[in-house]
């Protein structure tokens, strides 16, 4: 009973929040959202334990069950992902009270769209049934289009019109593969189509669908070569929203992508299509870190590492296909720790950046010439994400690069090892650029901007977070391990 | 020659799609499906409190994906009128005052609101609901605004605002007091099916009106722009 109060707690509380907090204006708007993180952060606390403790569950809304009704799936990976969505974005949420204006009337918009963010994001990770994750896709979608857009003149403007329709056509592609499930099956819950796949003579149908819902996640995600769309709304947003978007926003069409193959891999994918994917994301880590090391804009660099970072993920699908169960249940390991420790540095990084804007008053890499001088605080927080991206020991970076690297070695994939690697160093060079950038001294005179003490705190902790995650990484994976077939379900 | 590529080449790639789709769905034309849901659906047709199986499709038994739904148009007009300038909400010259457009308003507008009014009842046991009946609603008002008259309610202010939000408000707020009254979430009290559907689907035809006519009115660009980081 408790479970279904937290379940509801934690899919209302974000669109009642939305609600409320669309009457209201930026100012109040920011009371009422620090009391509504406080609540998402405890109610999902709550939920991580409870399944910790007693397993997964299904939840089926409005008292009907699957295939009928829409059944919620909360198992470990889940609650593992609803516990860093409420922490990075309350986190981001917070930032951004002290970081926006209050007295510009266009940042009034900004909670309703945060909040309605957060519901999508809740609502992926826990949906079980493919329409219902496509109404999740849309709400993140659009929301996240509108915090790009929010208050910025005609650039922002082109940027998230752009990132609109990269995420239109890749909802379209997934809906068409969904209406192709749905042909076939009779039905949409993922468990069910899951169990009736192995009976399933003819393939051609559900073969399709999974290339098209695959192909449209994959735009949404920002895989190499279809992530053209992801720097310029990546960097034109404020840097809260930019932290939102690169640490959750595209984790949540991967997950679905991730979800789908786990599932339904067996059955419909080939060792060609796993490989080619894993190239792509190969792919993705070494062009992306290469842009990183070429920009010239501090917040293009960090969204190029995010191109990049994204491209790890996908090693999980040739890493999963027709190996052995341990070499499997490592790529998935290593998966959600790229995913969290992802998240966490590079949420850290952008809000970092967005100070260091604000001190500098300048976007160029160039512009950083003399702070480390005068701010130091930020710049470190920049420095410790950065040493996850670069994988190095105890982050969760590391963890997660050494995961998928005994995943390779375990079924004979040799050729990723020189991916994890490659991306690695890339990933050092652009971190030192903006190092050694900051460290060229410029005059005596310190005429930057201070931000104000808790905008510099909340990097901080975020990136000691992803620095310190290998330590935490045992009880971790073992909610996260928790499937819903383990755990008894009340 | 890179014209030519350029035209040639998305047109193999939709062709190819194209074939294979077809042949997708003539596989899938093909074969039985293992589940059958209309049938499943007409066994519980009696408790779901309408006649219509889509009604009852939208409003009880996937309930929590309409609910989304109309939080993605929220959204939408959230951000519509959040790129708009104050200004233009009000420009006189995007009015016309033509008098026959005035005049055949006055013949269209009761006209469009009873059709409303129709779909939204209809919507219980044939095609119809809330969704229809906003967008003639919100047609309606085009009109209206077109023909000059002031439609005060669209400025930016919190009526605009509480408008927007009104039918999802009421639809979440069912959906939390159903489950404070022992039920699951989302679940509504026996007895209080139908009563509670109808109250839903009037305040989202409302809101969903608000939303499209929102839309219409904010105009795409602020370029007063704001200061900070996107002057790049």
């Amino acid at each position: 009973m408790i479970t279904a109060w937290l379940m509801a707690g934690l899919l209302f509380t974000p669109l009642a929040w939305a609600v409320l907090c669309l009457l209201l204006d930026f100012s109040r708007g920011r009371l009422v959202s620090c009391l509504g993180i406080t609540v998402q952060v405890l109610v999902s606390l709550g939920l991580w334990v409870a399944v910790a403790r007693e397993g997964g569950f299904l939840y089926g809304l409005g008292g009907w069950e699957a295939p009928l009704g829409i059944e919620l799936r909360v198992d470990g990976l889940a609650v593992t992902f609803i516990l860093l969505t409420a922490i990075v974005a309350g986190a981001c949420g917070l930032h951004a009270s002290v970081y926006l204006a209050p007295d510009n009337a266009w940042y009034r918009y900004f909670w309703p769209l945060f909040w309605f963010l957060w519901a999508g994001l809740n609502g992926v990770w826990l949906g079980g049934d493919l329409f219902n994750l496509y109404v999740g896709l849309e709400l993140l979608s659009l929301s996240a289009v509108g915090l790009v857009a929010l208050g910025g003149g005609i650039n922002a403007l082109r940027a998230s019109l752009r990132y609109l329709l990269a995420a239109l056509l890749g909802s379209m592609a997934y809906l068409l593969g969904v209406a192709l499930m749905y042909g076939q099956f009779g039905t949409l819950s993922i468990a069910g189509i899951a169990s009736l796949l192995p009976e399933t003579q003819a393939l051609v149908g559900p073969g399709m669908a999974m290339a098209l819902m695959l192909s449209g996640l994959a735009l949404k995600t920002a895989l190499f070569p279809l992530h053209g769309w992801l720097p310029p709304a990546h960097g034109i947003a404020k840097s809260p929203v930019s932290a939102l978007l690169s640490a959750l926003v595209v984790k949540a069409s991967f997950y679905i992508a991730a979800r789908l193959w786990l599932e339904f891999g067996h059955e419909l994918g080939s060792t060609a299509v796993a490989q080619l994917i894993g190239g792509l994301g190969g792919a993705a880590v070494i062009w992306g870190s290469w842009l990183a090391c070429r920009q010239s804009q501090l917040k293009q660099v960090v969204a190029y590492s995010s191109v990049a970072q994204i491209g790890y993920l996908f090693l999980l699908f040739p890493l999963t296909f027709a190996v052995s169960d341990t070499a499997s249940l490592q790529a998935q390991q290593g998966m959600t720790l790229q995913v969290v420790s992802h998240a966490l540095a590079k949420a850290a990084m952008f809000l970092a950046a967005g100070n260091l804007i604000l001190a500098t008053g300048s976007h160029q890499v160039a512009g950083l010439a003399g702070v480390s001088h005068f701010l130091p605080f930020s710049l470190f927080s920049f420095g410790l994400a950065g040493v996850s991206l670069m994988g190095m020991p105890p982050s969760g970076g590391f963890a997660a690069k050494w995961m998928l690297l005994q995943a390779s070695l375990a079924s004979g994939q040799w050729w990723w090892i020189v991916v994890l690697v490659a991306g690695s160093l890339l990933s050092a060079a652009y971190v030192f650029r903006i190092y050694q950038a900051s460290f060229v001294a410029k005059t005596g005179v310190d005429d930057f901007y201070h931000p104000p003490g808790s905008l510099e705190v909340i990097p901080l902790l975020l990136a000691l977070m992803s620095l310190g995650l290998a330590l935490v990484a045992e009880p971790l994976l073992s909610v996260m391990a928790l499937s819903l077939e383990t755990g008894g379900a009340p | 020659m890179k014209r030519i590529l350029a035209v040639t080449l998305p047109l193999l790639a939709s062709m190819a799609l194209v074939l294979l789709l077809g042949a997708s769905l003539w596989s899938i034309a093909g074969s039985q499906t293992p589940v059958n849901l209309p049938e499943l659906l007409a066994g519980k047709m009696n408790e779901s409190g309408v006649n219509h199986p889509v009604t009852a499709v939208l409003l009880n038994f996937r309930s929590y994906d309409t609910l989304l739904e109309i939080a993605v148009l929220v959204i939408a007009g959230i951000t519509g009128i959040s790129m708009a300038r104050t200004a233009s909400l009000e420009d006189p010259e995007l009015r016309t005052s033509d008098s026959l457009l005035y005049a055949l308003q006055r013949w269209f507008i009761p006209l469009m609101l009873l059709l409303a009014g129709y779909l939204l009842w209809a919507g219980a046991d044939r095609p119809g609901g809330a969704f229809q009946a906003g967008a003639v609603l919100a047609g309606c008002g085009v009109l209206m605004r077109l023909g000059g008259i002031p439609l005060g309610f669209l400025r930016p202010g919190l009526l605009l605002r509480v408008g927007l939000g009104l039918g999802f408000a009421v639809f979440l707020l069912v959906a939390v007091l159903s489950a404070m009254a022992g039920e699951a979430f989302l679940a509504y009290p026996p007895g209080m099916t139908k009563p509670l559907i109808i109250t839903i689907e009037t305040v989202l035809t409302f809101s969903i009106a608000m939303v499209l006519l929102a839309l219409f009115v904010s105009a795409p660009v602020n370029d007063a722009g704001a200061p900070g980081e996107d002057d790049s």
